[in-house]
C-alpha cells in the first residue's frame, strides 16, 4: 500500500557530502525526480556547493554549473537563453539556491529574472540560516532563533522575510511552497513548474538537522509539523493572484507551533511567552493567507 | 568498488572543473553510527493474542477481500475461530495501536467475519508424517481441542476423552448460547475430527477410566478437565442456593431449572454475569449481590455493560451472610460493605459494616464466586509419584509423559488462554516425545512505534447488537456479524504495526538515495546509508530498527 | 599575399565599432546594463537584435554583475557570448570576471575605459580596467575604431582558441563617442576567420557533467597553473590570429606597434588613443632631426614581455604614458615595463608619467612635455605627474 507515487528515476546519486538527514538533500531527489533528466541545474553558493561533491566529482546525474552566490537566477537565465538560441527550448533549467542566495544576497538578481519572466524554474532550498558557512542568521532565518550570529541572549528579533509575497508580487505565472514531508505535493508543484512558460518559483522549506539542533531522524517529521502547525502552509499561486490552499486542511485543528519548535534546540531558549508570540504571529499569517485563498477564489 | 580519481600530473587534468565521474567512490556508509535494518516486529494485538493469531497479515489479507485465505491463517494458530470470534475477550483489542490514534481495531469482529464467510468451508488435511505414538488429552474444553487440534496437525494420534455427552466442556456447558451459538462449536469441533482425532464422551477418568490405564495406553497423556467445582460462600444455608454453574450446565443442556421471578445472583465474576443474563432470558429479575463496586468486578466490562444494558439489577457493597428458606421463598441475611486498603489482588478490600445487616428475598440464589479444578483422580498419583516436574515457566506439569494444562493448571481463565495451553501443551508433548528440549521461541521486539501521520481517522466499525426486548425473550445471539463490506473497510483500517506492507517510505525519505526496492522489499545500500534515521523514523508501522554500528 | 577587401565603409564611432564587431561575430547571447559611455553599444546591438540583422538572445539584465553571470550561463551552455561596459559596472563585475576566467570561458568584452568615482566622472582614463588585471582575462587597449572593430573578431579568436576571456578596451568619448570611417567587414570572410565556438565541454544533458564544483588544494593549483599556460599560450595565439586577420582583411595591428623606435634614443610608451597623438608628435620631432621613438602596447594581458624587451633594448630612454595610477606606487604601465626589463640584459631608465586622468586631454603638448622632461633629465624617476596644478 503505498503512501507515495514518486517517480522511480534516481538523478541523484548516493556519495553525496549532505549531512545525515539533510532536507536538502531530500529536496534535490525529489525535484530531479520531478523534473527529469533534461534538466539543467545552476548551483550558487549554498550547501549544495559542497553536497554536490568536489571537482572531478558530481552526485547528480544532469549537467549542473556552479556559480557565485548571488547569481542563480540570472546565470539561469543565461543557460536558457543560450539552449534556446542553439533551438533547444525542451531542456528544463532549474535554479537551485539555498535560502541566503535567495532571501539576500541572490534577490536582486532574482528579482531581474523574475521581472523578465526568464523561463526558468527556481527552487530555494530554505533551511532558514546560512548553514554552509556554520549557521548564520539570514533573512529567511525565523523570529527568535538562535543561530551563531544571534546567539542565545540576543536571538533574531526580526521576522522570516515573506520572500512568497515578493516572488507573488513579480506577478510571475507560478509560485509554490513545498516541503519534504510531501513528496507528491512537492514533485506536483515541480511538474506544474515545468509545464509553465516562464518564471516559476518554489519556496521550498528544507529542514537542516545540524543547524536546527535537531535528531537527524527528525528531518521528515519537522517538516511535517512545519505545515502542521501552520507555520509553513503549502500553497500556490498563480499569475501573482490566484492562490490555492493545499494543505494543512484548514478544518482540521491546528497542532500547536510548540510542538515544532520543542523539537528544535535553536528555540531551546524560548520562554512560554516567546512561544505563545510565535504562536500568535503564525495565527495571523495563517489567517492572511486564508483571506488570499478565498478572495482569489 | 569504483576508485578515486588520481591526477598525476596537470596534463591529466582538463582546463576547468568539470566532473569525470560520479561520487560512487565516496562511501558514506563510513558515517554511521545507527545502522537501519529491515526486522519485522510482533504486532501489539498478535502479541496479546494469547493464540498467537497473525492479525496484522489476517487483517491484510481481509483487506483484499481474501477471507479464505484469511481463515486459513487463523486456523494456523487456533482450531476455533468461530467460537474466538464471539467469546474470546479480544486483549489483542486492548494492546492495538490504534486506540491511542482513534480507535483500537474491531478484530474480533472481523475474527467472527471471516469463520462464518467460512463456515462451510473444509480445509485440507494437512500433509503430515504417519506417527505412531499415542496421545490422551483428557477433556474436550478449549485447552483439550486446542491441543488435539495441534498434535493432529503433526500426526499423532490423538484420543480425546470426555466426561459429558458431547465434547466442548465449558464452551459447551458454561457458555450461553447467547454468546455461542452450538452449530458453530460443533462446526469447528467436527473439523477437528476430521483430522482424525478420536473424541471418547461419557467417559469420566477416575469415574469410567482411571488415569493410570490412560497413561499405560497412551506415550503421553494431557489433562485438561478445566475448573468444574464452584467455591463454597461459606455461610449457613448455603445449601438452599444454586450453583452458577450448575445452574448454566443445567440450561446450556437444555434442561433449564425452575427458577422463579427474583433470583439473587453472588458474586462479580463473568460466571455471575452469563448467570443474570441467563436468569433473564428465563424470565426472572435478576439482581447481582456484589461485595464491592462495579469498579472492582472481575467481570470483562463487555459483560457488565451488556447485563446493564438488558436490564440486570446489581446491589453493590453487599455481601450474603445467611440464607434462610421461608416458607418455600428464600431470605438472604446480607450486610453492607466499605471499601478499605487494597488487597493483594490490588483491588480495595471489602470490609462489613457492623449492624448494618439487612434483607434480600429471592426465588433462587445462585452462587458464582468461582472456581477451581477438581484433581481428586490425580492428587494422590501426584504426591506420590516421583519424576513430576512443575515446569512453571510453561505453566505445565510434566511427569515423563504426563502434561496438564488449561484451567485446570491455572483456575479459571479465558477460552483463549486454555486454548494457549493446550497449544503449549501440544507443543511440548512432542517435544517430549521426539526427545527434544522445547524449541525456543525466538521472543520478537513489540512494534510500538506507529508514525501515526501517515493514517487518517476512521471510526471503528459498530458491532451490530440485537434490540434488547429481542434479546432477553430469547436465547439469540445478542451480537450479529459485521457486513463483509464493513470487515473489509475495518481491516483497512489496520496499522499493520511491525509488518512491511511495502509502503515505500523509507525509500521516498531517504535522503542518500541509499535504499532500493528489490522484488517487493527494500534493500539498504551500507555502502552509502549515512545513518540518519529517517527510515526508521518515518516507517508507519515500525518495521525498521537502528542499531549501533560497531565502532 | 594580396588582402581581399571586399568590406564596405561606413561612418561610425568607437561604441558602434563595438557593435559591428559582435554583430559580424554572431554573438549568440549578450547581456548588459546601461552605463555611460558604454551604453551606444548595447543600443546599437539592441536595434540589430530587434531586426533580426542579429540572431542573438539579449539578456536586459538589472546589474553588471548579472551581465557577468548571465554570460557565465550562457558561454557554459556552448553559446558565443558578448557584453559591453564600462567603470563602476566594471567594477561590479570583478566577481564574475574571476568566475569567467577559472571556468574558462571565452566571454569577449568591450571595456570603454571611464575614470571611477567618486567624484563622479564618466571621462576616460584606465583604472577601471587595469583594476581588473589579476583576475584572468586578456586585455587589448585600441587606438582607433577600426581596431575596435577588428579587435572584437580577433578576440574571439583567440578566446575560443585558448579557453580564456578577452576584453577589448576603448577610451570614454575620445572613441567611444567619435565617430570614424571604418571598414565593415565582409560577413563571409568574418565566418572564415571565425567559425562558430564549438567548446570541448558545455551543460549538455547528453553529457551530464558538473562544472566549477569545489577543488581542493590537491588539484586547485594544477587549474591555475593550465590558466596561466593558456595565457602563455595566447601570446602566440594572438600574433597567430592579427596574421591570419591580415591575410584575410589586410589590416594588422600587433600585440605590441613599435613606432619610429629602432634607431630612437628615446621610445615614449602609450596605450589607447593617446598613441594616436603621440605618432603625430614622434613625426614632428623626427622631422626636426630628434631620434624619438614610439612603442604602442596594445595587449596588456597576457603581457607581451619579451616583444616589448626587444622593442626598448636599444633605447638610452623610456617614457612610459600612464592615463591611471596605481596609488602608493605610480604608473601602471610603466610598472608593467619595469617589471618586464628587470631581468633583461639591457635595462634602459624607464621615466614614468601619469597624465590624462578622469578625461583630462594629453594632447600634442603634454606629450611634447614628457619627451622635453625625459630628455633634459638624466636620472630616471617612477613618477612624475603631467599638468597637476600645484
Amino acid at each position: 500500500m503505498k503512501n507515495f507515487t514518486l517517480p522511480s528515476e534516481e538523478l541523484m546519486g548516493s556519495g553525496h557530502l549532505g549531512c545525515q538527514g539533510c532536507g536538502g538533500a531530500l529536496a534535490m531527489r525529489y525535484a530531479l525526480k520531478a523534473v527529469g533528466d533534461h534538466t539543467i541545474v545552476v548551483i550558487p553558493a549554498c550547501c549544495w556547493t559542497i553536497i554536490a561533491g568536489p571537482f572531478p566529482y558530481t552526485s547528480l546525474k544532469v549537467p549542473v554549473l556552479h556559480t557565485a552566490f548571488e547569481t542563480a537566477a540570472v546565470a539561469a537565465s543565461g543557460v536558457r537563453a543560450a539552449l534556446d538560441i542553439q533551438g533547444d527550448t525542451e531542456t528544463t533549467v532549474l535554479a537551485w539556491a539555498g535560502d541566503g542566495g535567495t532571501f539576500d544576497i541572490g534577490l536582486q538578481s532574482l528579482s531581474g529574472a523574475a521581472e523578465r519572466n526568464e523561463n526558468i524554474i527556481y527552487i530555494c532550498y530554505d533551511n532558514e540560516a546560512y548553514m554552509n558557512t556554520g549557521i548564520q542568521r539570514s533573512g529567511a532565518t525565523p523570529f527568535l532563533a538562535w543561530t551563531t550570529t544571534t546567539p542565545e541572549k540576543t536571538p533574531k528579533a526580526e521576522p522570516k522575510k515573506d520572500i512568497m509575497a515578493i516572488m507573488v508580487a513579480h506577478r510571475i505565472p507560478y509560485a509554490a511552497t513545498a516541503t519534504i514531508a510531501y513528496p507528491d505535493d512537492f514533485i506536483r508543484k515541480v511538474q506544474r513548474a515545468k509545464s509553465i512558460y516562464g518564471t516559476k518559483f518554489l519556496h521550498v522549506l528544507a529542514p537542516c538537522p545540524p543547524g536546527w539542533k535537531a535528531s537527524s531522524e527528525w528531518a521528515v517529521k519537522l517538516s511535517r509539523l512545519a505545515v502542521q502547525t501552520r507555520a509553513f502552509p503549502l500553497y500556490e499561486v498563480e499569475d501573482g493572484e490566484r492562490y490555492t490552499l493545499n494543505a494543512p486542511n484548514p478544518d482540521e485543528p491546528a497542532i500547536p507551533v510548540s510542538e515544532y519548535l520543542k523539537l528544535q534546540g535553536r528555540f531551546g531558549h524560548l520562554t512560554e511567552q516567546d512561544v505563545q508570540t510565535i504562536q500568535e504571529i503564525t495565527e495571523r499569517r495563517w489567517q492572511k493567507l486564508l483571506r488570499l485563498v478565498s478572495e482569489s477564489s | 568498488m569504483r576508485k578515486p580519481i588520481v591526477f598525476t600530473s596537470e596534463q591529466e587534468m582538463p582546463p576547468m572543473a568539470v566532473s569525470l565521474a560520479d561520487m560512487g567512490h565516496n562511501r558514506t556508509g563510513s558515517w554511521r553510527y545507527l545502522r537501519p535494518v529491515y526486522s519485522e516486529k510482533l504486532a501489539p494485538c498478535k502479541n496479546a493474542c494469547p493464540l498467537g493469531n497473525d492479525i496484522p497479515r489476517i487483517l491484510s489479507l481481509v483487506s483484499e477481500g481474501h477471507y479464505e485465505d484469511a481463515w486459513r491463517l487463523f486456523r494456523e494458530t487456533s482450531p476455533l475461530p468461530g467460537v474466538c470470534g464471539r467469546v474470546c475477550y479480544h486483549p489483542c483489542e486492548s494492546f492495538c495501536n490504534r486506540k491511542n490514534f482513534d480507535e483500537a481495531l474491531s478484530i474480533a469482529a472481523i475474527e467472527w467475519f471471516v469463520a462464518d464467510a467460512c463456515f462451510d468451508l473444509e480445509d485440507a488435511i494437512p500433509e503430515r508424517p504417519h506417527r505412531s505414538e499415542r496421545v490422551a488429552v483428557v477433556g474436550s474444553g478449549p485447552a483439550g481441542l486446542a491441543c488435539a487440534y495441534f498434535l493432529a496437525k503433526d500426526g499423532y494420534a490423538v484420543t480425546v476423552f470426555e466426561a459429558a455427552s458431547q465434547p466442548g466442556g465449558m464452551l459447551r456447558l458454561g457458555i450461553p448460547h447467547y454468546r455461542l451459538p452450538r452449530e458453530v462449536l460443533d462446526r469447528e469441533i467436527e473439523l477437528i475430527a476430521r483430522w482424525g482425532v478420536e473424541f471418547r464422551t461419557n467417559t469420566k477418568i477416575g469415574q469410567d477410566i482411571e488415569i493410570e490405564t490412560l497413561w499405560e495406553q497412551h506415550d503421553a497423556l494431557f489433562i485438561a478437565t478445566g475448573a468444574h467445582r464452584s467455591r463454597a460462600l461459606n455461610i449457613p444455608g448455603e445449601e438452599l442456593a444454586l450453583t452458577g454453574l450448575e445452574f448454566l450446565k443445567a440450561v446450556n443442556t437444555g434442561k433449564p431449572p425452575e427458577i422463579g421471578k427474583r433470583v439473587l445472583v453472588i458474586g462479580g465474576g463473568n460466571t455471575a454475569m452469563d448467570c443474570a443474563r441467563t436468569a433473564l432470558r428465563l424470565g426472572a429479575q435478576p439482581v447481582v449481590v456484589y461485595r464491592r463496586t462495579r469498579e472492582e468486578m472481575p467481570a470483562i466490562v463487555e459483560e457488565i455493560e451488556e447485563a446493564e444494558h438488558e436490564g440486570v439489577q446489581f446491589e453493590f457493597l453487599a455481601a450474603p451472610v445467611a440464607i434462610h428458606d421461608l416458607h418455600g421463598k428464600l431470605e438472604v441475611q446480607a450486610i453492607r460493605m466499605r471499601l478499605g486498603e487494597p488487597d493483594t489482588s490490588g483491588r480495595r478490600r471489602p470490609i462489613p459494616i457492623p449492624g448494618s445487616d439487612f434483607i434480600l428475598r429471592a426465588d433462587t440464589v445462585l452462587t458464582a464466586v468461582g472456581e477451581e479444578p477438581d484433581l481428586s483422580f490425580l492428587a494422590e498419583h501426584l504426591e506420590t509419584s516421583e519424576g513430576i516436574v512443575i515446569e512453571r515457566a510453561q505453566g505445565l506439569l510434566e511427569r515423563a509423559g504426563i502434561f496438564i494444562g488449561g484451567d485446570a493448571q491455572s483456575g479459571p481463565s479465558t477460552v483463549a488462554q486454555a486454548m494457549r495451553s493446550g497449544k503449549e501443551a501440544a507443543q511440548a508433548i512432542k517435544s517430549f516425545l521426539q526427545g527434544q528440549r522445547k524449541p525456543k521461541s525466538l521472543k520478537l521486539e513489540e512494534a510500538l512505534r506507529v508514525n501515526f501521520s501517515y493514517f487518517t481517522h476512521k471510526p471503528r466499525v459498530p458491532t451490530p447488537q440485537l434490540p434488547v426486548a429481542e434479546r432477553i425473550s430469547s436465547f439469540a445471539e445478542t451480537k450479529r456479524p459485521i457486513s463483509a463490506e464493513q470487515a473489509r473497510a475495518e481491516a483497512r483500517r489496520c496499522f499493520s504495526c511491525g509488518v512491511c506492507n511495502l509502503c515505500d517510505n523509507c525509500w521516498v525519505f531517504c535522503p542518500d538515495a541509499a535504499i532500493t526496492r528489490v522484488n517487493g522489499s527494500y534493500e539498504v545500500n551500507y555502502d552509502f546509508c549515512k545513518g540518519c534515521g529517517i527510515c526508521a523514523e518515518e516507517c508507519p508501522r515500525n518495521v525498521i530498527s537502528l542499531i549501533e554500528e560497531e565502532l | 599575399m594580396t588582402p581581399t577587401l571586399t568590406g564596405t565603409k561606413k561612418v561610425v564611432t568607437g561604441n558602434h565599432a563595438v557593435s559591428y564587431g559582435a554583430l559580424l561575430a554572431r554573438v549568440q547571447v549578450i547581456s548588459a546594463y546601461p552605463i555611460t559611455p558604454q551604453t551606444q553599444i548595447v543600443e546599437l546591438l539592441s536595434e540589430f537584435c530587434a531586426t533580426g540583422a542579429l540572431r542573438a538572445k539579449f539578456i536586459k539584465v538589472e546589474s553588471e554583475h548579472s551581465a557577468m553571470a548571465a554570460l557565465i550561463g550562457a558561454s557554459s551552455a556552448g553559446a558565443r557570448t558578448f557584453t559591453a561596459t564600462s567603470a563602476h559596472g566594471l567594477a561590479l563585475m570583478h566577481e564574475m570576471l574571476h568566475w569567467a576566467a577559472g571556468a574558462r570561458l571565452p566571454i569577449v568584452m568591450a571595456n570603454v575605459n571611464r575614470a571611477m568615482g567618486p567624484p563622479w566622472s564618466v571621462w576616460t582614463d584606465q583604472n577601471d580596467s587595469l583594476s581588473q588585471r589579476d583576475t584572468g582575462w586578456m586585455q587589448v587597449y585600441c587606438e582607433s575604431n577600426q581596431e575596435v572593430l577588428d579587435t572584437v573578431l580577433q578576440a574571439y579568436k583567440v578566446a575560443e582558441k585558448v579557453l580564456m576571456p578577452a576584453m577589448l578596451v576603448l577610451d570614454a568619448f575620445v572613441l567611444s563617442h567619435t565617430a570614424e570611417p571604418i571598414e565593415i567587414p565582409d560577413q563571409k570572410l568574418v565566418d572564415e576567420y571565425l567559425p562558430p565556438y564549438r567548446p570541448i565541454y558545455k551543460l549538455d544533458v547528453n553529457d551530464p557533467r558538473s562544472f566549477g564544483a569545489l577543488a581542493p588544494p590537491d588539484v586547485y593549483m594544477e587549474l591555475r597553473y593550465k590558466m596561466h599556460q593558456a595565457m602563455e599560450e595566447a601570446l602566440t595565439e594572438w600574433a597567430h590570429a592579427d596574421e591570419e586577420f591580415s591575410e584575410l582583411f589586410g589590416r594588422r595591428y600587433g600585440s605590441i606597434e613599435p613606432y619610429r623606435a629602432d634607431d630612437a634614443d628615446l621610445i615614449v610608451v602609450t596605450s589607447g588613443t593617446v598613441t594616436s597623438t603621440a605618432r603625430e608628435v614622434i613625426d614632428e620631432l623626427r622631422a626636426q632631426g630628434r631620434r624619438v621613438g614610439l612603442l604602442k602596447v596594445r595587449l596588456f594581458r597576457p603581457f607581451p614581455a619579451q616583444l616589448v624587451r626587444a622593442a626598448l633594448a636599444g633605447a638610452k630612454k623610456i617614457a612610459v604614458i600612464d592615463r591611471n595610477i596605481s596609488f602608493g606606487m605610480g604608473g601602471i604601465f610603466a610598472q608593467e615595463i619595469k617589471s618586464a626589463l628587470y631581468n633583461a640584459p639591457e635595462r634602459p631608465p624607464i621615466f614614468g608619467f601619469i597624465a590624462g586622468l578622469g578625461g583630462r586631454d594629453i594632447t600634442p603638448t603634454v606629450i611634447r612635455e614628457i619627451i622635453d622632461y625625459t630628455e633634459s633629465h638624466d636620472e630616471p624617476e617612477d613618477l612624475i605627474w603631467v599638468g597637476v596644478k600645484r
